[in-house]
């Protein structure tokens, strides 16, 4: 190749840039990091949408796991990605909080939420007050009473401070009245399931998906759900709201795009999203976790998020810097 | 014990149908590539692999899934004995007598060793997880902060046993894998520590990356600076074999690294990795000639090997009795269940008895597998040494790079492996031995954690540690063995440390 072969070409590829540029979205494949650990709710449940994305998109969706420092990393890394509907975030409750807890030990923050587009809702597990069965509270009621007798007696252990585990129970110390109870933090919801069930600790908030079988076996058992109603694999548990107490959490995913992403591809992505939400593949993951359906679209998610992050942002406060 | 034996029959039928039999030998088939590759570990080969089964079903998928998780335990040591390269943290001990065993020209022994050693500790591991699986579950769920960090405490202790050189440079070595394992943020208060406002090292130095670095990098950047034999030892066919004195020195060490694997594996959390430093600190203490040990001793393989292995079946236990996830990879697994519909967790037998003894059958085979896998193999894995350096290396630089890359999808975590290679390198020059680096560095951040963990469950009293019995005993074997080295101060017998440190100062060894 010659010099000027090469200049005409270098000029006819800047010429049809533009026109590259107006090819409809997608016209490559479409990568979702997962800011979680393969195995999690994360993944488990951006495989399947994947899966059913490509036949909608008619282009490759690809997962790709981008783990670490408590989904910090992925979100980090999303929200310096090209924000050209390319590269999409699978997320949960975290990317609410990591803001306002870098507020509060006067860090600059990384990400905030204005950085995220909210594109869907995958799921939304209600959280639920769990004691493991060597503990006599049988309702609410009583563990409410003995917590008030006695004062930081009572330990429960958390996925990891000022987590998805860690922040129902500020909520609901607040809502109760109840003096704080003593904190154990650890690193995931899996240890701290474990820790419940060796009696290590009384009590935990944890998710339905994460705790059920250990309710049906009878070695945990739910006091409250922090749902708006009662879940249909659980009807006997009673809600906060229902019991006068206004506490509300869940453990959800969704989907976001990066900040800066042209609202044309956002449409495109919401309305291929709303579809492959309907898809059996999709349907019947949400089923094996033991789960309703909950998927929200971009604007119904939009607003669940800011009601999320507002209870997010409270509980963080509420708990306030630890040593 | 009568239905038990019916079910595992019932599991057995399960396991030898055909395409069960094609997923598990698959499955071994890939662990055992995935274990032989530098740096690409169980848990990354497990992750990348995920969405191929779930076109399976449930079985298909655990079954395969499991073989690539304990096949990669038998490939682990390949690399290690060959090449001086951890494929992970749980075969750091490997490399030590292990390379030395090569370099002796005793590589095919230490390699079939580790085959046999790893066939005896998972067969041994199913056969457990058959008969006592649901009651040593209930127990080892007890296993809280407090016992943590009695075995942890047990663990420092080993480390004056982990490193062929002196007291003082192993204590100092030491020091350094904990204070790097004091990076990242802390869970008690969610203060970043020595992060650099790198939110890469929030969750810490990564083992992998550091004993990669250490080990592997550290060796390929010191050949160059001594004479490379071009020659490299070509066994014959007869000599790839353990003679009977290698034998002879293995059966004891497989045996007690398989049940010591057992009982730590089964521990909810990560004790597993720590199972093969204990192991091979174990078999140094009770060893009659421990200044062997780091030159090639068979009992360093043997032991190790096997506690790695049985370490990975006892994790099972937890998993399949009561679905909880003793680390990354079970949790992956149970992942995997949970697509298929299959909550694992305390019903599992009872629900899905097909999965559940297929599972479990699939291990037996999926052993046998291996053997007749890894063996035959043996002669293939020397051959690798034959290759000059000049082409060797570079691919396994690569596969370096890539493996570690792999498991974060972090560059970070390249360049902490590329600046630990250089650390390696230095401490090979200066003779510093990196294992108790790597043991601190595992050690440090779980000690922390469940000592801090103890004393909010206590309110600050440290008698917690002497109330549960668990934990007690643990600390009462720390106390003996600390009293014991202490009367040999006392007496001031020389031991096999003094004859070394004379060693290192030049003087003849007395």
């Amino acid at each position: 190749m010659d010099r000027r072969t090469f200049v005409i070409g270098t000029a006819a590829c800047v010429a049809a840039a533009p026109a590259i540029a107006q090819t409809p979205f997608p016209s490559h494949a479409v990568t979702i990091l997962v800011a979680f650990p393969p195995g999690g709710a994360n993944d488990i449940l951006t495989r399947p949408i994947a899966a059913a994305l490509e036949p909608i998109l008619k282009q490759p969706v690809v997962v790709e796991t981008k783990a670490g420092a408590g989904g910090q990393i992925g979100a980090q890394v999303a929200a310096t990605a090209k924000p050209d509907g390319y590269t999409l975030l699978s997320h949960n409750n975290g990317i609410s909080g990591y803001a306002e807890v870098d507020k509060l030990f006067g860090r600059q923050p990384k990400t905030t939420r204005a950085d995220f587009i909210p594109l869907a809702r995958l799921i939304a597990d209600p959280v639920l007050l769990l004691v493991n069965d060597q503990q006599p509270y049988k309702t609410l009621k009583d563990f409410i009473d003995d917590a008030k007798k006695r004062p930081e007696a009572i330990v429960y252990r958390s996925g990891g401070l000022y987590g998805a585990t860690h922040l129902p129970m500020a909520i609901l110390e607040k809502a109760t009245g109840i003096p704080k109870l003593r904190h154990l933090p650890t690193n995931g919801g899996g240890p701290a399931i474990t820790a419940l069930l060796g009696n290590n600790a009384q009590a935990s908030t944890q998710a339905i998906s994460a705790s059920l079988p250990h309710i049906k076996s009878g070695k945990l058992r739910a006091l409250a759900a922090f749902g708006a109603t009662r879940s249909k694999v659980l009807p006997d548990v009673p809600t906060l709201k229902e019991l006068g107490f206004d506490a509300e959490y869940y453990l959800w995913v969704g989907l976001f795009a990066p900040k800066g992403t042209p609202a044309d591809i956002i449409a495109t992505l919401s309305v291929a999203l709303d579809k492959a939400a309907l898809s059996e593949q999709f349907k019947s993951v949400v089923n094996s976790l033991g789960q309703e359906y909950s998927y929200q679209n971009a604007k119904d998610f939009a607003a669940f998020w800011a009601a999320d992050a507002k209870r997010s942002d409270e509980a963080v406060q509420l708990i306030g810097k630890q040593g | 014990m009568e239905s038990t034996l019916f079910s595992l029959a019932h599991g057995f039928a399960i396991a030898f149908q055909p395409d069960n039999l094609w997923y598990a030998f698959l499955g071994c088939l890939v662990g055992t590539l995935v274990g032989v590759l530098p740096g690409i570990g169980p848990l990354s080969g497990i992750s990348i692999l995920l969405p191929v089964t779930f076109g399976l079903n449930a079985t298909q998928a655990v079954i395969m899934l499991a073989g690539i998780y304990y096949g990669s335990q038998y490939g682990g040591s390949t690399t290690s004995i060959l090449m001086r390269i951890p494929g992970e943290a749980s075969s750091v001990m490997t490399c030590i007598d292990g390379n030395a065993m090569a370099k002796k020209g005793r590589a095919g022994a230490a390699l079939c060793i580790a085959a046999v050693g790893s066939w005896v500790a998972g067969t041994f591991g199913v056969i457990a997880l058959t008969v006592v699986a649901p009651p040593l579950a209930t127990i080892a769920l007890k296993f809280g902060p407090p016992e943590y960090t009695a075995l942890l405490v047990l663990g420092l202790i080993f480390l004056a046993y982990m490193s062929s050189s002196s007291l003082v440079r192993t204590l100092l070595m030491a020091c350094i894998g904990l204070m790097l394992g004091m990076i990242g943020i802390d869970n008690m208060t969610g203060h970043f520590r020595y992060s650099f406002n790198l939110t890469e090292l929030g969750d810490g130095i990564g083992i992998v990356p550091v004993a990669v670095g250490l080990f592997g990098l550290g060796e390929i950047l010191s050949t160059p600076s001594h004479k490379v034999i071009g020659e490299v030892i070509a066994p014959k066919f007869r000599e790839l074999w353990p003679s009977r004195k290698e034998w002879n020195e293995s059966y004891w060490p497989i045996g007690r690294g398989t049940l010591l694997g057992f009982i730590i594996g089964i521990i909810p959390g990560s004790a597993h990795i720590i199972s093969s430093f204990l192991s091979y600190a174990l078999e140094r203490r009770i060893s009659k000639h421990p200044e062997e040990f780091g030159r090639g001793a068979v009992a360093g393989v043997a032991g190790p090997e096997s506690a790695n292995n049985s370490a990975s079946t006892g994790a099972f236990v937890p998993m399949l009795a009561l679905g909880i996830p003793t680390g990354p990879i079970p949790a992956v697994l149970m992942g995997a269940l949970m697509v298929h519909g299959i909550a694992p967790g305390p019903q599992l037998v009872t629900e899905h008895p097909d999965v559940f003894w297929g599972f479990v059958a699939s291990m037996y085979v999926g052993n046998l597998m291996l053997l007749a896998l890894n063996l035959p193999l043996v002669g293939l894995f020397v051959t690798v040494l034959r290759i000059p350096y000049a082409y060797l290396y570079p691919l396994i630089i690569m596969f370096c790079v890539i493996g570690v890359y792999e498991v974060n999808h972090s560059i970070v975590d390249v360049w902490i492996m590329l600046i630990m290679g250089v650390l390696g390198y230095a401490l090979r020059k200066f003779s510093f031995d990196p294992a108790p680096l790597v043991l601190g560095l595992v050690i440090a951040p779980i000690f922390e954690q469940s000592l801090r963990q103890s004393l909010i469950m206590s309110n600050g009293n440290y008698f917690i540690f002497f109330n549960r019995p668990i934990s007690a005993g643990l600390l009462i074997v720390c106390i003996v063995l600390l009293g014991m080295s202490a009367l040999t101060f006392i007496l001031k017998r020389k031991d096999w440390r003094d004859k070394l440190a004379a060693a290192e100062a030049g003087e003849p060894i007395a």
